[in-house]
């Protein structure tokens, strides 16, 4: 019943190596990016903070398939030639960034004043009482809520295809177009799609009850 | 786009064709909002139930829901279905898939809500000679609302986001007008900054309504 899968399978293995790959990538620049900006968004001068607010509103307010779009349409237009990969993967990465700016910046905001008066009462100065007490509190919190921000990102990757950059969801719809077998191909498809995020989401949620507990 | 001549020019060209894709995009999400969160009430019924069976039903259908993108859900609904000769409009197949897919996270949401609620409260409610089905009315329900609407908020802008992705299956919402726009009369990327607004204006708008429900919630209930 299911042989058209079968024998595309390491056609789809393909595919879904690339969504794995774009995912490692637009996730780790956008978490870099995010905490970036998150930390100078809870503790930077006022202007700076006013710009982060600015940009973590607008994008959060846009579906990432919008600023996909407009990825691989604004550098052309500004007289780039770019790779699709590198137009969508950029889009993601300023997405993804927004999001954990705001997780970031929410988690550094919540470690009570009481430790940051502490802090201050034993003579620390400002970076090091960010580095050795704030921060390590913050990212504690921030974790749970960082996994389900990655979860999201290796579905939102799926959306490239629309796009037009080749990846399992791209190879999903090439394999349908061929043998017309929807139901199996892409019933397999999210089948690969569920053992790509099901750890993820377990993490996510083991942590949020582990400190749960502990708090 | 620098000045206001070329600005009037823009919209003069674009509006138009992108004026019906706002109305499309209006109309999903229009009628997948109230579709989504009527669903989410049987899955959380199921997921709260005592048999066991129908707990872990609902449990694994979130996971699925949770764990998948709704664009291979889209698709196969839309490209599935008629094997089984089931034929449905691109709309349709995409209001259906927002709804299984959001009605999900949706029903996780409110449950998150009812067991934020302390037990406490119910003991206390049970205490002073109240039936269950009363405390839930007057005493778990009120404290659970308050609690629940801003990531119910969030879910539902969220939502509201993903109707682009009908634009997969070929329904002429405002992101696929915009890219139509941009393919056939050479436009450039500012169509995209205009759909852009056109999705912030929305969101930010649904926010702010939901920010005032909020206020008023907590004033009644906080």
């Amino acid at each position: 019943m299911f042989h058209v899968l079968i024998i595309s399978l390491p056609y789809l293995l393909k595919g879904a190596a690339i969504t794995v790959w774009l995912s490692l990538a637009t996730i780790s620049l956008g978490t870099l990016l995010g905490f970036a900006l998150g930390t100078v968004g809870a503790v930077g001068p006022r202007p700076v903070r006013a710009a982060v607010a600015v940009y973590v509103f607008v994008l959060r307010g846009v579906p990432i398939l919008v600023v996909m779009f407009l990825g691989y349409y604004v550098f052309p237009a500004l007289g780039y030639k770019v790779d699709a990969y590198v137009a969508v993967g950029a889009a993601m990465v300023v997405y993804v960034g927004a999001f954990v700016s705001e997780i970031v910046r929410g988690a550094i905001l919540a470690v009570p004043s009481s430790q940051i008066a502490a802090a201050r009462s034993l003579g620390m100065r400002r970076w090091p009482m960010l580095r050795e007490v704030v921060l390590p509190q913050a990212f504690r919190l921030a974790t749970p809520p960082l996994l389900n921000t990655a979860l999201t990102t290796v579905k939102q990757t799926s959306y490239v295809s629309v796009v037009g950059a080749w990846e399992l969801s791209y190879a999903a719809r090439e394999v349908v177009e061929r043998t017309l077998a929807a139901f199996e191909i892409f019933l397999g498809v999210m089948v690969l799609y569920f053992i790509i995020c099901y750890p993820l989401s377990l993490a996510a949620r083991h942590l949020e009850r582990r400190y749960a507990f502990a708090s | 786009m620098g000045s206001f001549a070329e600005l009037t020019h823009f919209a003069e060209r674009y509006l138009p064709y992108l004026a019906g894709g706002f109305a499309v995009t209006l109309a999903i999400a229009a009628l997948s909002v109230p579709l989504a969160l009527g669903w989410s009430l049987p899955i959380l019924l199921c997921r709260l139930a005592r048999r066991r069976w129908l707990a872990g039903a609902a449990a694994a259908y979130i996971e699925v829901m949770r764990n998948t993108p709704l664009l291979i859900q889209m698709y196969l609904i839309y490209f599935g279905l008629p094997l089984f000769h089931v034929f449905l409009s691109g709309f349709m197949c995409g209001v259906l898939a927002i709804t299984l897919q959001h009605g999900a996270f949706l029903a996780e949401v409110l449950r998150a809500g009812v067991e934020s609620v302390s037990a406490r409260q119910w003991d206390a409610a049970r205490a002073i000679g109240m039936r269950s089905r009363t405390a839930f009315r007057l005493v778990v329900l009120p404290q659970a609302l308050v609690k629940m609407l801003p990531p119910l908020g969030n879910q539902l802008i969220v939502l509201v986001k993903d109707t682009s992705l009908v634009s997969a299956i070929g329904v002429m919402e405002v992101t696929l007008s915009g890219k139509m726009i941009i393919e056939r009369t050479g436009g450039s990327y500012e169509v995209f900054v205009a759909v852009a607004l056109f999705y912030l204006t929305m969101t930010t708008a649904l926010g702010a309504g939901l920010r005032v429900a909020e206020r008023r919630l907590a004033v009644r209930f906080g």
